[in-house]
């Protein structure tokens, strides 16, 4: 290959990475979830964490407390590497909302954005560095006059444990990081 | 020469998919409104599912050749889906004898134990079968929930409808599976 296609193949790879399209989100997503910030917490502590949900406008989907045993409620699932927890998650209540299929009926659903919080805490014994803590959201969607299959969204975000420094926004008092809600 | 270069470079770009960005990326993007699969006009497809509460039966759409048959899928997460099995278990009573069977797929991951405690509680009065993706697939997907598939005596679908319409809607299409004649026996 000559030398000038060479340099011309490496500005259309450099090109092609600077323009290069982000993965196209899933057309049937109706709920989408911000990237979450990375945390910072000290041995032995605990930080807050938030996490950030869209649901598309004309859809809903249960709370995390449905009120129905059949429905599928609003939840996370974590995934934590050892010595951390994610403990404490506070979901919004649900607005008990009716719907046209239903005028007599109240269900307990969230629509629009919503925050979900949670407190990660480290064990006493962590190894200080940066871990990821995966997670997954499961929410099953409804509109107006159909429901759509339960899906799963990952989600995840990355923890950097300090060595005995005070991490921001930590509790004064440490919790157990064996607490699992 | 020049010209050599420059087709290279445009080669490149093609290959390498640069390209203006679509506009309004940023926007959100539109849920495409979903359809119900399973083109009208075409036979049903086929297939074999266990029976809720059959003792390890199972139930095949081509054993109700001759008969209209409408296809509900279904799940008990879909509240819609509740509104409308009152209507069906009514229809099953008023059209069965005219030829009329309702089967219900059960699109549900809850256990077989819970997907009968609410059929039971529905007063559910045609059988419910197990549904898998596999069959949903060959019916173009769950695209949602209620989704009901009218065939007609002949085993083609004549109509189809995806969430919930009401009763008389349901109605007219059942009076529509059973107007078509049966194919006689030898006609295939």
């Amino acid at each position: 290959m000559k030398r000038t296609h060479i340099v011309l193949l490496t500005v259309t790879l450099v090109l092609a990475s600077m323009f290069a399209r982000p993965q196209e989100p899933d057309p049937n997503a109706r709920v989408t979830v911000d990237p979450i910030s990375p945390v910072s917490v000290a041995m032995g502590k605990s930080t807050p964490v938030s996490f950030t949900l869209h649901i598309k406008p004309g859809f809903h989907v249960n709370s995390h407390q449905p009120t129905e045993q059949y429905l599928i409620p609003t939840e996370f699932k974590f995934s934590p590497p050892p010595d951390l927890v994610v403990a404490k998650v506070q979901y919004p209540p649900g607005v008990l909302t009716s719907f046209p299929f239903d005028p007599n009926q109240k269900l307990s659903v969230y629509s629009g954005d919503i925050a979900v919080k949670a407190v990660v805490l480290t064990s006493p014994q962590a190894t200080a560095g940066k871990y990821t803590v995966h997670a997954e959201l499961k929410y099953q969607a409804c509109d107006n006059n159909a429901c759509y299959p339960p899906k799963r969204v990952p989600v995840q975000f990355d923890v950097n444990i300090a060595k005995g420094a005070a991490s921001q926004k930590a509790r004064p008092n440490a919790e157990s990081p064996h607490i699992h809600n | 020469m020049r010209t050599a270069n420059l087709l290279f470079l445009t080669a490149s770009l093609v290959f390498c998919g640069i390209g203006v960005r679509p506009q309004g990326q940023d926007a959100p993007q539109e849920t495409p409104k979903p359809v119900a699969g399973a083109e009208k006009g075409s036979l049903a497809p086929d297939f074999e599912l266990k029976v809720l509460e059959g003792g390890g039966k199972t139930m095949q759409l081509s054993s109700l050749k001759g008969k209209a048959v409408l296809v509900n899928f279904w799940a008990t997460y879909c509240e819609p889906c509740k509104i409308e099995m009152p209507w069906l278990v009514e229809l099953q009573k008023k059209y069965g004898p005219q030829g009329l069977q309702v089967l219900g797929i059960a699109m549900d991951d809850a256990p077989e134990k819970d997907i009968t405690k609410f059929a039971r509680k529905m007063g559910v009065n045609y059988p419910v079968l197990m549904g898998t993706e596999k069959v949903a697939d060959t019916y173009g997907g769950v695209n949602g929930l209620p989704m009901i598939f009218f065939v007609d005596r002949s085993g083609k679908i004549v109509d189809r409808v995806l969430g919930l319409e009401s009763e008389s809607t349901i109605e007219d299409s059942i009076k529509k599976s059973l107007a078509q004649e049966a194919p006689s026996a030898g006609s295939e």
